[in-house]
């Protein structure tokens, strides 16, 4: 059952046999194995529990209730904005169902430099299998793509760069562009509509708006103690203490180790919050003459990945379609005052594509503030400055090549481009430090990596802590290194691989 | 376990220094206008901030404050006023304290060589001294621009009224672009 807040009167104490935090994909697809394996399952969700019925397709409903800070969380010199949800299902019920399997040069990578086991690209593929089928993983059909993915498709081709349709997890999708908004329509296929009720179905016990402030350890017990807040307010109501022999720390690669660091467990190795990646993200934007209408339709359906690992180096970006809200659009768009206001009157003929970079140089780190909240950095390297140059470069010209009269970066000072001879010229003298272009992430990672060393990684290769016996972590914090993809296949793929090791190992 | 002394660390204390002498007494923080014009009961914002936000909320977004305008500045100060009532109780501290920098003529002083709070500056003086927080080579200026640009942009388009001047009519896409 889903506990509703009604159902609360009073402190709750209760024990299990695994105690979840989190119920986004590392934690969702966690509770679903081992629930179905007999195990008395207990997730605990910081975020609200909502439904179709509370998505109404408007960013002020959706950044409340859905996303972390009100989809303003941020590093600490708000350099690079980092979105996440924060309600039942994570990040996956906001995100825009980009739906891609790990790329075996990363795997091949965390097996070589990380020593990291039994996750190689034959390893994972009935998992990849399984989860695809599962959440109807498939391509849109050429007629669905919206103009603003068919920027991608069209002036990639013309300029002879590989693009292709995305996978999307989705099930009747009417195109209405929501997915970042909550769908209402059920038809994505998240954790909250997937694997959450699946593991309901087998008994499993969700408690929304649960916040885990420490986890204690004991001989062969462990306890997840914290606040029981209040769905609307977010003020504390109630404590809670649940008591379980098996803990997974699933709260994604900001939360995990802001958690581990506050109960001063696991982190031995001096490793915990560390080696924070990104997928480090910034954007064009295109003038058309036409209407793109960028909040509308399938969200993101096509990408450029024409120049990820092309140097075989590691490193490299994509291009992606990415969906403008109007207030996205305007914390987006470079300057302010009437010149940004001139801007935003052509909403509808914009069309916008985000430059991705898979990290390798760059890294930042989770720490935990005086509020016991998460302190974020990080600092970027100068050959993913390069990538992040050239992919912005590269996704302007694909801009022009669609037809884009005019194409602008994300540079605070703004950078315009009337034709595609003026980028480089332009992107030369533009400055890229800290808040001088703006930057986002919707996919961090890396905070608590997994390896068998256990002076460099947190977790070994089963997500088990080196540290203490049955406290794992299950979430995007446990890669080693960036992904270079979308990562919720990988994270759903880590969680059913582990945890069904779990559920053989104690039984 | 690494503790930090707050979230924006750098920004706090980088301004906290500023914002004592501001609150002191020696410095003629700017002459309060007319009362009735800030709401009596506000959630976040004293009356003075108040009328810090709804000025930058003006130039920030471009409006005039003409009743052709969707939202007035003072509709986006009001909705600022909710929106960080509610906010962790970090953000809610750096941005009292930078509502103070932002005005001191101190800081105006310090980086523009002029003793008018930022309340005192005519439209075009106030969009140049903004536009020296965007650029500025230190970092938690351009950090607290991004900050009041954030809270001003968020709260005028998030709101249906802001809509219809950028011809957004909701999710979906266009009868004719289907």
């Amino acid at each position: 059952m889903i506990l509703r807040p009604n159902d609360i009167s009073g402190p709750v104490k209760e024990s299990a046999d695994v105690c979840i935090i989190g119920s986004g994909c590392g934690g969702g697809a966690s509770a679903k194995i081992l629930s179905e394996a007999g195990k008395k399952v207990i997730v605990l969700e910081e975020g609200g529990n909502f439904t179709h019925n509370d998505f109404d397709m408007t960013e002020q409903t959706a950044y409340t209730n859905l996303y972390q800070q009100r989809a303003g969380q941020a590093t600490d010199d708000l350099s690079v904005t980092v979105l996440q949800g924060k309600c039942v299902g994570g990040s996956s019920t906001v995100n825009w169902t980009t739906s891609l399997r790990t790329p075996e040069f990363v795997l091949d990578a965390w097996k070589k430099n990380f020593g990291v086991k039994d996750l190689s690209a034959d390893d994972l593929e009935p998992y990849f299998d399984r989860i695809e089928k599962y959440l109807n993983v498939h391509i849109e059909p050429e007629e669905n793509h919206n103009p603003n993915n068919r920027i991608i498709l069209n002036g990639a081709k013309k300029l002879g760069y590989h693009a292709r349709a995305t996978g999307r997890n989705t099930n009747g999708c009417v195109k209405s562009g929501a997915c970042g908004l909550g769908c209402p329509f059920d038809a994505k296929l998240s954790v909250d509509v997937t694997y959450i009720p699946d593991a309901v179905k087998a008994g499993a016990l969700i408690f929304p708006n649960f916040r885990a402030d420490k986890i204690e350890v004991s001989e062969n017990r462990k306890h997840v103690r914290g606040t029981i807040l209040d769905q609307t307010t977010r003020t504390p109501r109630y404590e809670f203490d649940i008591e379980a022999p098996i803990v997974i720390v699933a709260a994604s690669a900001i939360h995990s180790p802001v958690l581990l660091l506050k109960s001063g467990i696991a982190n031995s190795s001096g490793h915990v919050g560390k080696h924070l990646t990104f997928h480090l993200t910034s954007a064009v934007v295109g003038i058309f003459d036409e209407v793109i209408y960028p909040a509308g339709g399938i969200p993101q359906s096509a990408m450029c990945d024409e120049f990820l690992n092309k140097n075989g180096d590691g490193g490299g970006f994509w291009i992606e379609a990415v969906p403008v809200y109007p207030a996205l659009a305007a914390l987006s768009l470079p300057g302010f005052g009437e010149e940004h206001h001139a801007m935003m009157k052509k909403f509808i003929n914009i069309g916008a594509s985000i430059v991705l970079v898979k990290e390798i140089d760059s890294e930042g780190e989770v720490a935990v503030n005086s509020y016991g909240r998460p302190s974020i950095s990080y600092s970027t390297g100068i050959k993913d400055r390069a990538y992040m140059k050239e992919g912005v470069n590269t996704a302007a010209k694909i801009h022009f090549a669609a037809g884009a009269k005019k194409v602008m970066t994300l540079h605070t000072t703004p950078t315009i481009f009337s034709s595609p001879s003026e980028i480089e010229r332009q992107l030369e003298n533009a400055q890229w430090g800290a808040n001088e272009i703006t930057m986002f992430s919707a996919h961090p990672l890396g905070t608590c990596r997994m390896g068998e060393d256990v002076r460099k990684s947190v977790v070994n290769s089963r997500c088990e802590s080196h540290d203490v016996p049955g406290l794992f972590v299950i979430d995007g914090s446990v890669t080693p290194t960036s992904l270079g993809v979308n990562p919720q296949i990988t994270i759903l793929a880590i969680a059913e691989k582990n945890a069904e090791r779990i559920a053989e190992h104690y039984r | 376990m690494k503790f930090r002394p707050s979230r924006r660390k750098f920004l706090k204390q980088t301004l906290a220094g500023t914002a004592a002498l501001s609150a002191a007494q020696f410095i003629p923080i700017t002459a309060l206008a007319a009362r009735n014009d800030v709401p009596g009961s506000l959630l976040f914002f004293s009356h003075h901030e108040f009328r810090i936000i709804r000025a930058v909320a003006e130039s920030m977004i471009g409006l005039h404050g003409a009743s052709s305008e969707p939202l007035h500045p003072h509709d986006v100060a009001l909705r600022a006023d909710q929106f960080l009532a509610d906010a962790e109780p970090e953000i809610q501290e750096q941005f009292h304290l930078l509502l103070v920098v932002f005005n001191s003529p101190i800081f105006t002083f310090v980086f523009d060589f002029q003793l008018k709070s930022f309340l005192d500056m005519s439209k075009s003086e106030r969009d140049a001294y903004l536009r020296g927080w965007m650029t500025s080579i230190f970092t938690f200026r351009r950090t607290a621009f991004q900050g009041l640009k954030r809270l001003c942009m968020s709260m005028y388009y998030t709101d249906s009224r802001s809509w219809n001047e950028i011809h957004y009519s909701g999710m979906f896409l266009p009868e004719d672009r289907q």
